[in-house]
């Protein structure tokens, strides 16, 4: 099996069934899934006909082509009181750290810069299991001029946070912020208390995402944007939304800072990496929905190595060509792209009736 | 071109538009009506959204209404007789129950219009819940938990023989949850029933049931209706949950998890708080009621239990444990469950679940399918057009609630241990246990099954009609709400005679004591009818 790095960005029609046929011949119970569908490398003629497995499925199910032993980096997906967590277990993360590169430097830095970055989180030792903080330990060690991380033994370090902001704005020195939404709102409530507000300097940039598991808060799009451009002086067009799963190795980004930096209109939705194809399925019928009509998201991505490339989610959007229409749910979509069934009733249960 | 999607679920749209003037999603007394603003909303999913009215809620209007419904209980409920108020309700009742009336059609044209439900479903909820109140069933409901239907008007012999007077609370604060929309009913009527003023918040999801009720009984009754304000306002407005809170002497309150816990830390300390939280139910069906000749009708009530509702409400079941060894295998028991819940889909048609209902039941089937590839699982059914039911097969017993919408496991049992095990440890979030065995089994299977602390034991097919003189999850309906004058007819104890002291002023000896001695100027109480 190839590991995906190098192979990444060739993307020809002919890559997605190498792929499902190598990936049917090494993950065992996907493949008992394939035959139990009767879809099998020798009746798959098309990527559309590659079954997805169901993201709940890596609760339940070692979904993975590396020997128990020999990965390189194991992901956990939110469990449960009841359930145990979900396990993407990696024997390469190449493909995983092409892709993720990829598409961070095009959508956060493409004008190149290499910046100071702070990190609203913690280090990924702190984390191991988390993709979320692989993804920012890489892209850190890539591009970071310096990185200072913000959570430390789980606690939050609000006053160095102060302290490093109100230094690069009186030096002028722009910053990359990287973190979950969730904590940069507290961050901001935080700043709130102490009625407090930076403006940093212009270049600086920050990547949200929904990464705090487990968590059912939800903020209005409009709410986020408006804090850290109250909070921080970083614009619409220097906020990019990220959102990302454990089980896929490909993550989806907001188009803001890319079409500021192309000076042509913001495109609405995430894009969808051209190693990633996404159909959208009715959620009654499950046939698949033509651009701009709403239906279950399943991904097929070829960032996939070694857990299978196609992906059933329980996320309801859209797609219009390459762009990928979230609805709500989206700052919990971490939590919630792997199920969280009886939390999810605890919480959602309209009580005992 | 790139656009944003559509946000809200869709939903079938109906075959007519009955009519086209906005429903009051509220309830206020004229009195409490007369300085309210109301605003027009946009309620339930496009592409047939209707208009729904909503009164503009604030902190300064909640406290003013909270003095005004106590003032109207003081005038108007404080001193009613209970018979008086059971009459009035009697013909709420009735009148919900018959299916000419103006309250029962309005209220199954409106809610099959806005809520999640058919019109067959609801004319069932209505069934549900107004039969058992029926025909004398309010005056059972009350004896059955206060001893008596008087026990609000005057002491009245209690537990013991000793006389006793119940009163309820000045007034309640009640708060709804939206998934069943008959749910309100009893929390409702037993506010009036202890002459308390009711101040309620619907659910966001089905906020005109209540209201609705509140208007037929003051339609009938402008005094009981005086003492009853209904409102929805947006979840999550700490400071208008507080307003209400910090004022209210009793809460009973219906909600998910995070909810309850936020009333309980936000109520007063002294008020008298009861907690209905995130519940489902299950069914266990013996060896001996696994018949051939039988296994028809026993599944048809299966999936009515499981249809009603679409598995919502927390009498819902949402797995049937079925035990092996008898004439008809647990499999055979899941395919005619499949087919009787594709009966029931005709007779008690859904609406279309959201888009991410219907997700949610897809993921369910997809790692079923899974588990049934990798030998965890026997196998499933499913509906075969769309997500309408799914039944999936296990091996074993485990308790995991399902995605509702009609998805139900059958876990193939050993017997009622195996069961026990598998529950152990998640026994608070059963409401009721539906059970199917034959004779003396039976009977030793309701002991065990007794033993797990679950609120309700009943039958197949039973599991949504609960009766009055039942609990709530445990707890009765009044009973938690009532403070108890007991009189006490001077059983003293006879102080010793002690020597008089040299010098101490005389004293006439105490007269002797006799518990069953009447006051020789009343009248013995009325036996109660």
């Amino acid at each position: 099996m190839d590991s995906g790095g190098d192979f990444l960005f060739d993307v020809s029609p002919p890559r997605w069934l190498e792929r499902f046929r190598a990936q049917f011949s090494s993950i065992h119970p996907y493949a008992a899934y394939c035959r139990y569908l009767g879809r099998t490398p020798e009746t798959v003629t098309d990527w559309r006909e590659i079954p997805a497995v169901p993201a709940s499925a890596f609760k339940t199910h070692d979904l993975s082509a590396a020997r128990p032993g020999t990965e390189v980096a194991i992901f956990e997906t939110s469990g449960t009181s009841v359930s145990r967590p979900g396990r993407v277990r990696l024997g390469s993360t190449a493909a995983y750290e092409a892709s993720l590169l990829r598409s961070f430097e095009q959508h956060l830095l493409p004008d190149g810069a290499r910046l100071a970055t702070v990190v609203f989180g913690p280090r990924r030792m702190e984390a191991p299991r988390s993709s979320l903080w692989f993804m920012v330990d890489r892209v850190t060690e890539a591009h970071a001029r310096t990185t200072l991380y913000l959570v430390r033994s789980g606690e939050p370090k609000w006053t160095e946070a102060d302290a490093v902001l109100e230094r690069a704005e009186a030096r002028g020195e722009p910053l990359l912020l990287l973190g979950t939404t969730l904590f940069f709102m507290a961050y901001f409530e935080h700043l709130g208390r102490g009625g407090r507000t930076f403006t940093l300097p212009p270049g600086s940039r920050a990547m949200d995402t929904g990464g705090a598991k487990g968590t059912t808060v939800e903020f209005a799009r409009e709410e986020v944007e408006a804090a850290f451009a109250h909070r921080l002086g970083i614009a619409q067009s220097h906020l990019v939304n990220e959102y990302g799963m454990a089980e896929l190795g490909s993550q989806f980004y907001d188009d803001n800072l890319l079409a500021h930096h192309e000076g042509r209109p913001r495109r609405g939705g995430k894009a969808i990496p051209p190693w990633l194809r996404t159909r959208v399925l009715h959620p009654e019928t499950l046939e698949e929905q033509p651009d701009g009509e709403r239906g279950i998201l399943v991904h097929y991505d070829l960032a996939n190595v070694d857990i299978p490339l196609a992906v059933q989610t329980e996320d309801i959007g859209c797609r219009v060509d390459d762009r990928l229409f979230l609805e709500g749910r989206l700052l919990g979509a971490e939590a919630r792209g792997c199920s969280l069934p009886f939390e999810t009733f605890l919480a959602e249960s309209g009580g005992a009736s | 071109m790139p656009h944003e999607p559509p946000r809200a679920p869709q939903v079938n749209r109906p075959e007519t538009h009955p009519e086209r003037r906005p429903l009051d999603a509220f309830y206020l007394p004229p009195a409490l009506a007369a300085g309210a603003e109301t605003t027009l909303q946009s309620f339930g999913a496009p592409p047939d959204p209707i208009e729904i009215r909503l009164p503009v809620v604030t902190a300064e209007a909640i406290a003013r209404w909270i003095d005004q419904l106590r003032a109207a209980r003081e005038k108007h409920l404080a001193k009613r007789t209970t018979a008086a108020t059971v009459r009035t309700l009697n013909r709420v009742v009735e009148r919900f129950l018959d299916p000419r009336s103006k309250q029962r059609t309005e209220a199954i044209a409106a809610l099959s219009r806005a809520g999640s439900f058919s019109a067959p479903m609801l004319a069932q909820a209505l069934d549900d819940a107004f039969q058992p109140l029926a025909r004398g069933g309010l005056a059972r409901w009350l004896g059955t938990e206060l001893g008596s239907t008087q026990a609000l008007d005057r002491p009245v012999k209690g537990p013991g023989g000793a006389r006793r007077r119940a009163h309820g609370p000045e007034w309640m604060l009640q708060i709804y949850a939206g998934n069943v929309p008959t749910v309100p009913v009893l929390p409702l009527l037993s506010a009036l029933l202890l002459r308390s003023a009711l101040f309620a918040k619907t659910g966001a999801q089905e906020p005109l049931f209540a209201p609705h009720l509140a208007r037929a009984i003051a339609e009938i009754d402008p005094d009981l209706g005086a003492c009853m304000a209904i409102v929805w306002w947006k979840g999550g407005q700490s400071e208008l949950d507080r307003v209400a809170l910090d004022r209210a002497p009793a809460v009973l309150a219906f909600g998910g998890d995070p909810a309850v816990a936020s009333i309980a830390q936000i109520a007063r300390r002294d008020a008298v708080v009861v907690l209905q939280g995130p519940k489902l139910s299950v069914g266990y069906i013996g060896a001996t009621a696994l018949r051939r000749g039988a296994i028809r009708a026993l599944a048809a009530r299966a999936a009515h239990d499981v249809a009603l509702y679409d598995q919502q409400g927390c009498l819902s079941p949402h797995a049937y444990y079925v035990e092996r060894g008898g004439m008809v295998a647990p499999i055979a028991f899941a395919e005619a469950l499949g087919s009787a819940l594709e009966d029931a889909s005709r007779r008690l048609p859904r609406r279309a679940p959201s888009a991410d209902a219907a997700s949610s039941v897809q993921m369910s089937r997809a790692q079923a399918a899974l588990e049934a590839a990798t030998g965890r699982i026997t196998g499933v059914v499913e509906s075969k057009r769309g997500t309408e039911w799914t039944v999936i097969s296990e091996g074993s017993a485990r308790f995991e609630p399902g995605p509702r919408h009609r998805v139900v496991r059958v876990h193939a049992v050993a017997d009622v241990e195996e069961f026990a095990r598998a529950v152990a440890g998640s026994e608070r979030y059963i409401e009721a246990i539906a059970v199917e065995e034959r004779g003396a089994r039976r009977e030793r299977l309701i002991a065990r099954l007794s033993e797990l602390g679950v609120p309700r034991i009943t039958t197949v097919g039973s599991l949504q009609r609960p009766t009055p003189l039942g609990t709530h999850g445990g707890v009765p309906r009044l009973l938690p709400f009532v403070r108890w004058t007991t009189i006490e007819s001077g059983s003293a104890v006879k102080p010793r005679r002690a020597a008089p002291k040299r010098g101490a002023p005389k004293r006439s000896a105490p007269k002797r004591s006799s518990p069953n001695r009447k006051p020789p100027n009343r009248k013995p109480p009325k036996r109660r009818a």
